[in-house]
C-alpha cells in the first residue's frame, strides 16, 4: 500500500506542476502505475513463504534468537494468502486502469509524439491494442491464469478437492513467465536527450500552442489532448524562463523495473525446489510397518543423512499409488545420534492412504499388530521429501508447554515425547501438561507404550511432575473403561467427557505463577479456537500463555 | 484425480465472473464509452449469474459448506427443476450470457471468464454430476412425553420390567380381538422382601 501511494503521489504531482487540468487519462495512468508498483512488490513477496526448506532452517538456526522471530514464521502461510489477495485486488484496479487507457491512447493519438502513442494510428480499435501488443496480449493471458488460481484456492475448494488447488496453483510459473514479458513491452518511455530539448521549451518553427504541454523529465511520459489541456500561454511564459528547443525529443524505453523485483525471490524458489528434488530423490528402506486400532497404520524407515528435529514434518510420495500427489504427514519419532529409524503414524481416511495401506499391508493381515518379516521386499517405493518446519518444535523451549492433542493430532507431540524419553536434559522444557482427547479409547493404544514407558522414567528420575498426562475420552458407550490391563498410569488418568479447560486454566496459571506456558494444540478447529480465546484470557496469578497456532488447510 | 467434484470449482468462477461482469458493466456505463448499453446488459447478466450461482450445490460425498445466507436462494433455485439442476442447462446458458458482453473492451474479460466457467460446467455435467440443493436438517423436537411408555397397570408391588412385557403384549394381542377382562394375575410370586 505505501510503494502505491508514494508512487501516485510522485507521479501527481510532476503532472500537476505542468498542467492545471488533471484528466482521466492521466489519472488512468496513475492508477495502472501505483498499482503495477503494488503488484512488483506482491508478486516478488510471495514467493518467499513458499520456500520451506529456508523457513525451516532460519526456524532451527541460531541466527534467529528471538522467540517472537520464529512466531512470525508460524504466520508464512498467512502471509501468502495475504499478499495473493492483494495480488487479486490491484490487478482488478491495474486491469480497469489499463482498459481506460487503451480507449484513450485509441482516441487521444498523439501525432506530434509518434513514438510515445500506444496505438498505431487514431481511432484504432482498443480491442486490437489489447490482443496484438506484447502487453496486452500476455495482460489477458495473466489475467485468465489468476482467475483459474483464485478461483480454486477458496476455503471450500481447498477442504473438499485438494486436488483442483494444488494442480492450478502450479500454473503460477506461467503467470510469471508472462509478467516477464507483459513488462518487456517498451510501452513506457523517457527523454534520452533532456539537455537539447528540456521541458517547457519553445521551438522557433512551430506554433506555441502546440508546445505547451510537453513531456515531463521523469521516468513516466504520456501525451495529453492538445486542444483540451490548453493552459493560458500568456501565464506560462510570464512564469517561466523558457528555452530554446535544439532538437527534437528523443525517447527510449524503461528498463523493465519488475525484472528486478521478481528475478530474486524467483530464482531463490527455484533454488529450492532444485534442493528438494535431489535430496528426495533417493528412496527409503521401510523398515517395518505396523497396523495399529481405528485405521492408523505406522511406517517406520531409515534413510541416509536425513536429520530432524522434533514436531517437524514430512510429505511422502509413493508412485505406486498416485504418480503426481504428496502428502504430508507429521514426524512420530525423530532420527538420534544413536538411532537413525524414524517413524509417521498415518491415519487412513482418503483414497490415497487406503491405496497405500493395501500395498503395504495386504488385506489378509491387517488385523495383526506386526507384519510378519518376508513381506518386507515388496514393499512399494516410498520418497519423501522434508523435514519441514511447524510451531510445534517450539514446546520445547518454553519451561512449561501445555500440549493439546485430539485424535491424530497427537503426532507431533508423540516426536516430543520420543525425544523426551531419550535425553529431556538439553532442552529449556521443565514441566509439560499433555492432554489428548478422543472418540475410541482403542484411539489411546497408538501412544500406551511411550506414556507409559515415559511416566517410568520421570519417575524413576525422581521427576514425576515433568509429565503431567490427562486422557479424555469424549464419546463412550459406557462400557469400556480401561485402556488396557498393563496401562495402568493411564487408566488412573483417564476421563470420561470432554475436558473442562477454564478449570485446566486456572489450574496450570496457579502451580506456574509468573511463568509463560507455551499452548500448542493440533486438534479440530473449534477446539483450537478456545484455546485461542482462554490463552488470551488474563488470569489473576500473573501467568502468561502464548498460543502458537498451526495452519493447516 | 478420479474423484474430484469439478462443479463447486465451476460454481466458484462462474461467482467470480459474474462479480467480474458487474464490475466491467459498471465502468462500461459510467464511463459513458461507446456501446455503453452493452456495459448496461452486463450488469444485469452479472446479477443474474451471481444469483443463480449463489446457493452451492451439496456434495456427493461429505458436508458441503454452505455460503452465508444461501437458504433463500436456494428455495428460488429449486423452483426450476431440471433446468437448474442439470449442468448442461447451466453450460449452455453461461455461454450464451457471456456472448453479448465480449463486444465491449471493459466486460470482455468477463467473457472470457464466464466462458470458462461454462467449460468446466460442460466437463461437470459429462461426468453426471447433478446440482442438489442443500436441505436444512429438520430438527428434532424434543417431544414432550415421549419417552413415558404406557403407564404401568398393576399397582405396586410390581414384577420386573421382562415379566410385565408378557403380560401387555398378550393384552395387546386380546384387544385385537376383544376387550380384555379378569383381574390381573401376576405371573411370578411377589413377596416383600423390604428388611
Amino acid at each position: 500500500m505505501l510503494s502505491a501511494v508514494t508512487d501516485l503521489g510522485s507521479i501527481e504531482s510532476t503532472v500537476s506542476k505542468n498542467l492545471p487540468v488533471v484528466s482521466i487519462h492521466q489519472l488512468g495512468l496513475c492508477l495502472s502505475r501505483a498499482s503495477a508498483s503494488v503488484l512488483n512488490l506482491n508478486c516478488s513477496l510471495i514467493l518467499l513463504p513458499m520456500c520451506r526448506t529456508l523457513l525451516a532452517y532460519l526456524r532451527g538456526s541460531q541466527k534467529v534468537p528471538s522467540r517472537r522471530t520464529r512466531r512470525l514464521l508460524d504466520k508464512s502461510r498467512t502471509f501468502h494468502i495475504t499478499c495473493g489477495v492483494t495480488i487479486c485486488i490491484f490487478s482488478g484496479v491495474h486491469v480497469a486502469a489499463h482498459l481506460v487507457n487503451a480507449l484513450n491512447f485509441s482516441v487521444n493519438y498523439s501525432e506530434d509524439f509518434v513514438e510515445l502513442n500506444a496505438a498505431r494510428y487514431r481511432d484504432e480499435d482498443p480491442r486490437k491494442l489489447l490482443f496484438t501488443t506484447v502487453p496486452g496480449l500476455t495482460g489477458v493471458c495473466m489475467v485468465v491464469v489468476l482467475f483459474l488460481m483464485i478461483t480454486a484456492s477458496t476455503y471450500a475448494i481447498r477442504v473438499s478437492n485438494y486436488d483442483i488447488f494444488w494442480y492450478t496453483h502450479n500454473l503460477f510459473f506461467v503467470f510469471y513467465m508472462l509478467l516477464t514479458l507483459h513488462v518487456s513491452g517498451g510501452l513506457l518511455k523517457y527523454q534520452t536527450n533532456l539537455d537539447t530539448h528540456p521541458p517547457g521549451c519553445i521551438s522557433l518553427n512551430r506554433t506555441s500552442s502546440q508546445n505547451i504541454s510537453l513531456p515531463e523529465y521523469f521516468s513516466e511520459h504520456f501525451h495529453e489532448p492538445f486542444p483540451e489541456g490548453f493552459s493560458k500561454p500568456a501565464e506560462f511564459t510570464q512564469h517561466k524562463f523558457v528555452k530554446i528547443c535544439m532538437e527534437e525529443p528523443r525517447f527510449q524505453a524503461n528498463f523493465p523495473q519488475t525484472w528486478l523485483w521478481i528475478s530474486g525471490p524467483l530464482c531463490l524458489y527455484c533454488a529450492e525446489r532444485l534442493y528438494r528434488y535431489i535430496r528426495s530423490n533417493k528412496p527409503v528402506t521401510i523398515i517395518s510397518v505396523m497396523s495399529h486400532p481405528s485405521d492408523v497404520m505406522e511406517i517406520r524407515m531409515v534413510k541416509e543423512n536425513f536429520k530432524a528435529r522434533p514436531g517437524q514434518y514430512i510429505t511422502l510420495h509413493c508412485p505406486s499409488v498416485s504418480a503426481l500427489e504428496n502428502h504430508p504427514f507429521t514426524l512420530t519419532m525423530c532420527p538420534t545420534e544413536t538411532k537413525a529409524t524414524f517413524g509417521v503414524h498415518l491415519k487412513i481416511v482418503g483414497d490415497w492412504t487406503e491405496r497405500f495401506r493395501d500395498l503395504l499391508l495386504p488385506p489378509s493381515s491387517q488385523d495383526s499388530e506386526i507384519l510378519p518379516f518376508i513381506q518386507s521386499r515388496n514393499y512399494p517405493k516410498l520418497y519423501i521429501d522434508g523435514p519441514f518446519g511447524s510451531p510445534f518444535e517450539e514446546s520445547l523451549n518454553y519451561e512449561v508447554s501445555l500440549c493439546v492433542a485430539g485424535g491424530i493430532g497427537v503426532t507431533p507431540f508423540a516426536s516430543i515425547l520420543n525425544t523426551l524419553l531419550d535425553d529431556w536434559k538439553p532442552y529449556k522444557l521443565r514441566r509439560l501438561y499433555f492432554i489428548w482427547v478422543c472418540r475410541d479409547i482403542q484411539s489411546f493404544r497408538w501412544f500406551a507404550d511411550l506414556l507409559c514407558m515415559l511416566h517410568n522414567k520421570f519417575w524413576q528420575e525422581n521427576r514425576p511432575d515433568y509429565v503431567n498426562i490427562q486422557l479424555y475420552l469424549s464419546q463412550t458407550d459406557g462400557i469400556q473403561k480401561i485402556i488396557g490391563e498393563k496401562y495402568h498410569a493411564l487408566n488412573s488418568r483417564l476421563f470420561i467427557g470432554r475436558p473442562r479447560w477454564k478449570l485446566l486454566f486456572d489450574e496450570i496459571a496457579k502451580y506456574n505463577r509468573g511463568k509463560t506456558v507455551g499452548v500448542f494444540c493440533c486438534g479440530p478447529n473449534s477446539l483450537s479456537k478456545t484455546l485461542h480465546k482462554l490463552s488470551n484470557q488474563n488470569n489473576s496469578y500473573g501467568t502468561r500463555f502464548e498460543y502458537n497456532k498451526e495452519s493447516f488447510s | 484425480m478420479g474423484q474430484i467434484e469439478w462443479a463447486m470449482w465451476a460454481n466458484e468462477q462462474a461467482l467470480a465472473s459474474g462479480l467480474i461482469l458487474i464490475t466491467g458493466g459498471i465502468v462500461a456505463t459510467a464511463g459513458r464509452f461507446t456501446q455503453w448499453y452493452f456495459g448496461a446488459y452486463s450488469i444485469v447478466a452479472g446479477v443474474f449469474v451471481c444469483l443463480l450461482e449463489y446457493p452451492r450445490g451439496k456434495r456427493k460425498k461429505g458436508s458441503t459448506m454452505e455460503r452465508w445466507g444461501q437458504k433463500y436462494m436456494t428455495a428460488v433455485v429449486k423452483l426450476f427443476g431440471p433446468f437448474t439442476r442439470n449442468y448442461y442447462v447451466r453450460a449452455v446458458l453461461h455461454l450464451l450470457l457471456s456472448v453479448p458482453a465480449g463486444f465491449l473492451l471493459a466486460t470482455i474479460l468477463g467473457t472470457a471468464c464466464l466462458a470458462i466457467a461454462s467449460g468446466i460446467y460442460l466437463l461437470a455435467a459429462v461426468r453426471g454430476e447433478q446440482w442438489t440443493p442443500i436441505e436444512p436438517k429438520p430438527r428434532e423436537r424434543p417431544q414432550i412425553g415421549g419417552t413415558i411408555k404406557q403407564p404401568p397397570s398393576n399397582p405396586p408391588p410390581r414384577p420386573p420390567a421382562e415379566a410385565r412385557k408378557k403380560p401387555s403384549e398378550e393384552e395387546a394381542a386380546v384387544a385385537a380381538g376383544g376387550p380384555p377382562g379378569g383381574p390381573q394375575v401376576n405371573p411370578i410370586p411377589v413377596t416383600d422382601e423390604v428388611v
